[in-house]
């Protein structure tokens, strides 16, 4: 056996904490070592180099990396014992880094450790075997959940680069908050403008196929190869025989509309069958069950079949339907929620009618709102005053403890259309105005220009003036001023923050990824991998991973398009070899391992034994240990392998110590 | 750290210290506190003071004597710093030592307390006086010392004062009929010493609390019962760093958990409007806002009614922290009244009955009714009360 033993300072992460030359010395003496070397930066091209020159000139068969963790640099260096000719499996890595010099102080005693860990490396590398990585073709279909901007310019993105999308939204029309939006900041140009076009452009699309009022149900398979189980849900109108007339709603036996409706968040009220908006895509119309007299007594009269006539586009009879497909890759999409203004008694939201959120404000500036674009309060009357209050569920540990980014931003917005719209004294309670993009600090020049007014003190109350003119009362410190004040308004703005969706913990366990503090779906990488998961072949974009506003949002669905493509375009992905088999001879066929393995990954062949889909198994081990005869066996983590390894990391302590005595149950 | 030891110095050693550093300045504690208009330095201020160096300035200006102890600006604080628990404190103890003298009133009660174990300066041997008047029989510890399951702490107000031993009188029938097993400690109570803290004496209270838990230990019983929020705070918070490890309630909490067995006996209709006021530490310090409101729903007749703050938004009425004994001492300074700024928002809601839970509130808001001129439309009841009176004999 020749092993090469090389110990990375890694700067002074490692060489800080750990004597490297004391290190390299005690590996050069171990038994079948023969050269132990230390360099600045493994990881770099030399470093590199060094290990490939040293496998042909010193006919070096096994290596040990002492640097990082293997999470950040195991392909690396497998690859460079590859490019010399060897098995990229004769590579191992030990984490001097995570597991001793950063958690230790004690220097001689991390020295130790790293011995110990070394040894235990070099005993275990010895019974390595050359393993192949297996390639499995990829499915060149991409499934984007979720149509709001994020999904609909990652779909376009991808749709345009000729490979086919399913985008699959949970409500009637994409477009999600962007739609519901009439102006954008800080260039204040219309959201409509810009969003519509690209609706349309997806409902057109041939290389998109466009599944609204629906929702993923089930998930299996891996990297390159998903399966996926769509559910639409029943809108009780034909999407292919409906022509978007709308006459149906003006049909309708309710001459008024009765229902709160949601995308105007209840300022104006919907019929059972309605569109969301007026440009909503598809163009389609839907019956909601709960309200229509059909659903609740079949006895109405049904003027909207009759309107629809030889079209035939109504069927109060859909069922849902279940559809299933294969995606190479998958981007997730799904957005945010408003946090709810009520969580925070003080302020009156739900109590005070005169205190809206600012996505209700959205929807009085919208000129296809419930107001035709007016801002005006629940009794007509224009505002004279409005306070908007920042921070609402953000920065706060007893909701939010983020900032969520885009309010500060959004409030300057608002302020500016209040104004313009009514001429209003506009009154901002802030903390501190964030405005970190392109133009946005001129944004906020411009609006404090108009004369809007910025009180810096988080508003502490807010409740009715006490003289009965029905006004409220923002009562806030200024803290620039030193002194408490109380500006009576008509009307209030909560600039409430972004939150992760109500079941984005749903979402997250049907698609195998994970949930950072906060809520949001985790990136791999918060600089290097920000729209990759650790699942590989799922991909982020948009609020999903955390709040951000338009710019950022459309960024990072151009990031996930492009990492989709490159998965997708290279045709095959190679699979990490370390997946457990079963030795057949041995299996008894008593199915312990069956129901044990989270990725379904076993099955039972001619009713007797076990047989793993090595594509499937992700290579946790938990049915190799589970196995009462011993017979499933794990690549890169062969009994005598680990066996060795803890020998290895042990060995001292039986020298120094006496026996070596392990607790529990082994 | 729930200990007295720990000084502005030492501080910033504890985790509480480092919690003050993260501080962003946005004064909400000094938008909320009640007297934040009238303070020099509130919350906010006061903590940019610390961080240049100038706590000083901060202890000769005598404004944060104004603090009542609401905890209002805790509640609201997005950073989470325990304002109220303990950085208050320790600026008032320097305040206070900073003064050429205490203000009269309050050193009169902080002298009675330590002196008689009661502020009121009664002597300690009528302590248990109203026992006689109660109509049910109240076994008294030292007199009979079997184990009880409930003590019940009655503390100084509910024994001596005349409107205090009318809730102590009503608890006892409820707590009768209700079949508990309970006593009381009779003229061996004292003061729980919890004002003695929060206008920081720590000497008087630390003295305080060893006579009461030398009492405590030597009878047996499971849970300690007090009708004083204040009190209750002692024991919650305090009490347990000297043994402190019997079960503790608050009567109105305590009686809302028999509620199924208290209904049937809340036979007279009381026809009446009632708003409730969230003591601070009841309410705001133990989140206990839902059982009084759910015991007053259970009184056949009452309509329960809101004051525009209420719950964590409640206004204090102005006791807590001494303020109980620093009347005299606010009116001189010009301040308004935090008892008449709330009977204003009781009255306003159209209710006849202002219903409290803190024996400091009684007396406090039956003045400020009076003061304010609205004693022929409305009067304070405590919850126990009003569930004595419901309940049929
Ligand atoms: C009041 C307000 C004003 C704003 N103003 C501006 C502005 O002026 N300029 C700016 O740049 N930014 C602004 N923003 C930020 C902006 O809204 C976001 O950047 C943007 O909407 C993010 O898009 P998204 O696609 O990630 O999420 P979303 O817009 O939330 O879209 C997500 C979509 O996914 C769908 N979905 C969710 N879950 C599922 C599921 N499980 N299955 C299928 N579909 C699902 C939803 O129905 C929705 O259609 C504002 C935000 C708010 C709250
Ligand atoms: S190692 Fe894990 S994933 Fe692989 S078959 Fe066994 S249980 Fe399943
Ligand atoms: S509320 Fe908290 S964070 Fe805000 S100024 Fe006061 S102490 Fe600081």
């Amino acid at each position: 056996m020749r092993t090469g033993v090389y110990v990375c300072h890694c700067g002074t992460n490692i060489a800080g904490t750990i004597d490297v030359h004391a290190l390299i010395g005690y590996a050069g003496s171990l038994p079948g070592v023969a050269l132990a070397r230390e360099y600045k930066y493994m990881c770099s091209d030399p470093g590199q180099e060094l290990i490939r020159q040293d496998i042909c000139d010193y006919k070096l068969d096994r290596v040990v990396v002492a640097a990082c963790s293997p999470h950040l640099h195991e392909k690396t260096f497998r690859q460079a014992v590859e490019q010399a000719g060897l098995n990229p499996f004769y590579c191992h890595m030990v984490n001097l880094r995570e597991h001793d010099s950063w958690v230790h102080a004690d220097k001689p005693a991390a020295t130790e450790k790293a011995m110990d860990l070394v040894r235990a490396a070099v005993r275990r590398v010895k019974w390595h075997v050359p393993l192949e990585r297996r390639q499995v073709p990829v499915h060149a279909e991409v499934l984007v959940v979720g149509g709001g901007i994020a999904g609909i310019d990652a779909a376009l993105t991808l749709a345009n680069a000729g490979k086919h999308v399913y985008l699959v939204e949970r409500e009637p029309t994409i477009g999600g908050h962007m739609a519901q939006f009439d102006k954008t900041f800080p260039t204040l140009d219309c959201a409509a403008c810009i969003l519509t076009p690209k609706m349309t452009a997806v409902k057109a699309h041939r290389n998109i196929t466009l599944w609204t009022y629906s929702e993923v149900r089930q998930v299996e398979g891996y990297v390159g190869n998903y399966s996926v189980t769509v559910r639409r849900k029943p809108r009780y109108v034909i999407e292919k025989l409906c022509v978007g007339c709308l006459e149906c709603i003006q049909a309708c036996v309710y001459k008024q509309a009765k229902v709160p409706d949601p995308f105007n968040l209840g300022l104006s009220k919907r019929k059972p069958v309605y569109i969301p908006f007026p440009q909503a895509v598809p163009q389609v119309v839907a019956i909601d069950p709960e309200t229509c007299i059909e659903f609740k007594s079949g006895k109405c009269k049904k003027t909207c079949v009759e309107v629809c006539a030889e079209r035939n586009a109504i069927d109060f009879k859909q069922q849902a339907e279940i559809q299933t497909i294969q995606v190479g890759a998958i981007i997730l999409a799904t957005g945010f929620d408003v946090f709810d203004g009520a969580r925070i008694p003080y302020y009156g939201y739900g109590l005070y009618p005169n205190v809206y959120t600012a996505l209700e404000i959205e929807r009085l500036v919208n000129a296809s709102g419930p107001t035709g674009g007016e801002v005006v309060l629940r009794d007509g009357r224009k505002p004279a005053s409005v306070g908007i209050v920042h921070c609402v569920g953000s920065r706060d540990l007893h909701t939010n403890r983020y900032c969520s980014r885009v309010c500060c931003m959004y409030s300057l917005k608002l302020a500016h259309l209040i104004k313009e719209k009514t001429g209003a004294d506009v009154y901002n309670f802030y903390i501190d105005i964030r405005a970190p993009g392109k133009a946005f600090e001129e944004f906020y020049n411009r609006v404090a220009e108009e004369g809007v007014v910025f009180v810096r003190g988080k508003a502490a109350d807010v409740y009715p003036a006490g003289n009965g003119d029905g006004r409220l009362i923002v009562q806030a410190e200024d803290t620039l001023l030193g002194m408490i004040r109380k500006i009576p308004v008509d009307m209030v703005v909560l600039a409430t923050g972004l939150e992760p969706r109500a079941d984005a913990n749903d979402v997250r366990r049907l698609f195998n990824i994970g949930c950072s503090g906060d809520g949001f779906f985790l990136e791999r990488h918060p600089k290097l991998a920000p729209v990759n998961t650790f699942a590989d072949g799922i991909f982020l974009a948009g609020c999903c991973q955390g709040p951000k506003d338009i710019p950022d949002t459309v960024a990072q669905s151009g990031a996930a398009a492009a990492q989709a493509l490159a998965l997708i375009d290279a045709g095959v992905v190679e699979l990490e070899p370390n997946t457990a088999h079963v030795l057949e001879d041995a299996c008894s066929g008593c199915k312990t391992c069956l129901p044990l393995c989270p990725y379904s990954a076993i099955s039972f062949v001619e009713e007797k034994k076990a047989r793993i889909n090595e594509v499937l198994c992700k290579g946790c081990g938990t049915c190799v240990a589970a196995c009462p005869s011993g017979s499933i066996r794990q690549n890169l983590f062969e009994d005598e392998e680990i066996f060795e390894e803890i020998d290895g990391l042990l060995a001292s302590a039986a020298v120094g110590g006496g026996p070596v005595r392990i607790q529990g149950d082994l | 750290m729930g200990t007295c030891e720990v000084t502005l110095e030492s501080l910033p050693r504890y985790p509480e210290g480092k919690e003050i550093l993260t501080c962003i300045q946005c004064g909400a504690c000094s938008g909320t506190c009640p007297y934040g208009e009238v303070m020099d330095y509130p919350p906010r201020r006061m903590i940019a003071m610390m961080r240049a160096g100038m706590l000083e300035k901060v202890f000769t200006s005598d404004s944060l004597l104004a603090c009542v102890a609401c905890y209002a600006c805790m509640a609201k604080c997005p950073r989470g710093i325990r304002l109220t628990e303990i950085l208050l404190p320790l600026m008032k103890e320097q305040t206070l030592t900073h003064l050429p003298e205490l203000p009269g009133e309050l050193q009169k009660a902080l002298q009675n307390t330590l002196r008689y174990g009661n502020p009121m300066g009664e002597p300690s041997r009528k302590r248990a006086a109203w026992v006689k008047t109660a109509g049910v029989p109240i076994r008294i510890l030292a007199e009979d010392p079997r184990p009880a399951d409930a003590l019940w702490f009655v503390e100084c107000y509910t024994s001596f004062y005349p409107r205090g031993q009318d809730n102590s009188r009503a608890t006892a029938r409820l707590f009768h009929r209700l079949g508990i097993d309970f006593a009381i400690l009779g003229n061996e109570e004292k003061c729980a010493g919890e004002c003695g803290r929060l206008t920081w004496e720590p000497g008087l209270f630390e003295t305080l609390m060893d006579y009461n838990m030398a009492v405590f230990q030597k009878y047996r019983f499971n849970r300690l019962v007090t009708s004083c929020p204040h009190a209750h705070n002692a024991f919650k918070n305090r009490y347990p760093a000297l043994g402190f490890n019997w079960g503790l309630e608050h009567t109105t909490p305590f009686l809302a958990k028999y509620l199924d067995r208290l209904k049937p006996l809340l036979a007279r209709k009381l026809d009446c409007t009632v708003t409730y006021h969230d003591s601070c530490c009841l309410g705001r310090q133990n989140e206990f806002y839902e059982a009084p409101r759910q015991l007053l729903q259970a009184i056949p007749g009452v309509k329960l009614v809101e004051m525009v703050h209420n719950r964590m938004n409640a206004i204090c009425c102005g006791g807590g922290g001494g303020g109980m004994w620093l009347d005299t001492y606010f009116k001189a300074k010009g301040y308004e009244r935090l008892s008449e700024r709330r009977v204003r928002e009781a009255v306003a809601t159209g209710a006849d009955v202002l219903a409290v839970s803190c024996p400091y509130e009684v007396s406090r808001f039956e003045d400020a009714l009076k003061v304010a001129g609205y004693d022929k439309q409305m009067v304070v009841r405590d919850v126990t009360e009003l569930l004595a009176e419901a309940m049929e004999d």
